[in-house]
């Protein structure tokens, strides 16, 4: 998102600053993103086969892939 | 929202303020009264029209001090957020939009601490959900008519992925863009402006129960709650301001996304 190429929306010289403004909030939706889907999908998986640890698996691949994708949206510039 | 039961009131003990208090039905009842809220919602909109449209007709070169303030606003939306965040090229077409939607929930917000208005709109849920789902159909539209529908989801995968690990991300990306974001969009305006709102009630009640219904030294407890009331209004005015400018930030940010050819 922030990661916008020189000639695309968001290079303006200076512009930088005010769209990184928005990086912690982008990091929080996909914080929020990766448990509610992967933990969800865990916690379904759990009631379905009645085991109980699939929902923190799911959790935990969940959180892993949202920090996956932080490091490739915004972690590389 | 939960009614609870006012059960402390006939003791005659110091009730605490709760959401029960946020719902001021001035004519009628049930789900089509005409609320309080809903009452100061329409006053915001006929004061910003008024002022804006007053103020614009008697522009002048050099500035008097209300078009001043007003060019700062307006400066600060064009400048801060929208042209800064969209680009150049295309914030002009967004401008309107995101000016609108700073101005009435900045001044929705302000209302809370004004004297006799004295409500935040934006404390009653349905208020912020309105303005984000006006946010989600934009930005979507935008994708989707700027990309195409498969160009559109393909875009939110970054490139250069694992070819293992995409259908995972696309998932995550799914989530972010229909659920998350306007979930998180439409909670946080409400959340900041509920809590806050609270909070001046139980120290104003509490104020006001400890003076007139403590004793000895409670008094002096009063004063003290009186006090930190008038510390948390200042507190509010700068979260009130906040909530307004990170709403229409967000709202620039994901219009940008949808309109950036790559990322």
């Amino acid at each position: 998102m922030s990661q916008s190429p020189p000639e695309g929306p968001g290079a303006d010289p200076g512009g930088r600053s005010a769209v990184s403004l928005g990086d912690p909030w982008t990091i929080v939706a996909y914080l929020l993103s990766g448990m509610l889907l992967w933990g969800g999908a865990g916690w379904l998986l759990d009631r379905w086969l009645g085991t109980s640890f699939l929902v923190l698996v799911g959790l935990l691949v969940g959180t892993a892939l949202a920090i996956y994708l932080i490091y490739v949206r915004l972690g590389s510039s | 929202m939960i009614r609870l039961p006012l059960a402390a009131e006939e003791g005659g003990g110091f009730r605490a303020p709760g959401p029960e208090d946020f719902w001021q039905p001035l004519i009628g009842d049930g789900a089509f009264a005409v609320t309080r809220p809903a009452v100061v919602f329409v006053l915001s909109v006929v004061l910003i029209s008024a002022v804006l449209l007053i103020a614009t007709r008697r522009m002048s070169l050099v500035p008097s001090k209300g078009q001043f303030a007003l060019e700062g606003v307006y400066g600060l939306v064009r400048n801060g957020i929208a042209r800064d965040i969209i680009g150049s090229h295309d914030f002009l077409r967004f401008l309107p939009l995101l000016f609108s939607m700073f101005v009435l929930i900045l001044v929705n917000n302000l209302f809370g601490v004004t004297p006799v208005i004295q409500y935040p709109t934006m404390s009653r849920i349905a208020f912020p959900i309105a303005l984000t789902l006006v946010v989600f159909a934009v930005y979507h539209s935008i994708g989707f008519r700027k990309k195409g529908g498969i160009g559109y989801f393909k875009s939110m995968v970054p490139p250069g992925l694992p070819v293992l690990i995409v259908p995972f991300i696309f998932l995550l990306e799914l989530v972010t863009y229909f659920v998350t974001r306007p979930l998180t969009l439409a909670l946080r305006l409400f959340a900041n402006m509920f809590a806050g709102h609270l909070l001046l009630l139980v120290f104003v009640l509490g104020a006001e129960y400890l003076l007139l219904h403590g004793e000895g030294l409670l008094k002096i407890a009063g004063v003290g709650s009186f006090l930190l009331a008038l510390v948390f209004t200042a507190f509010e005015i700068l979260v009130e301001f906040l909530q307004a400018y990170i709403f229409t930030l967000l709202a620039a940010l994901y219009i940008a996304g949808s309109l950036a050819d790559e990322h």
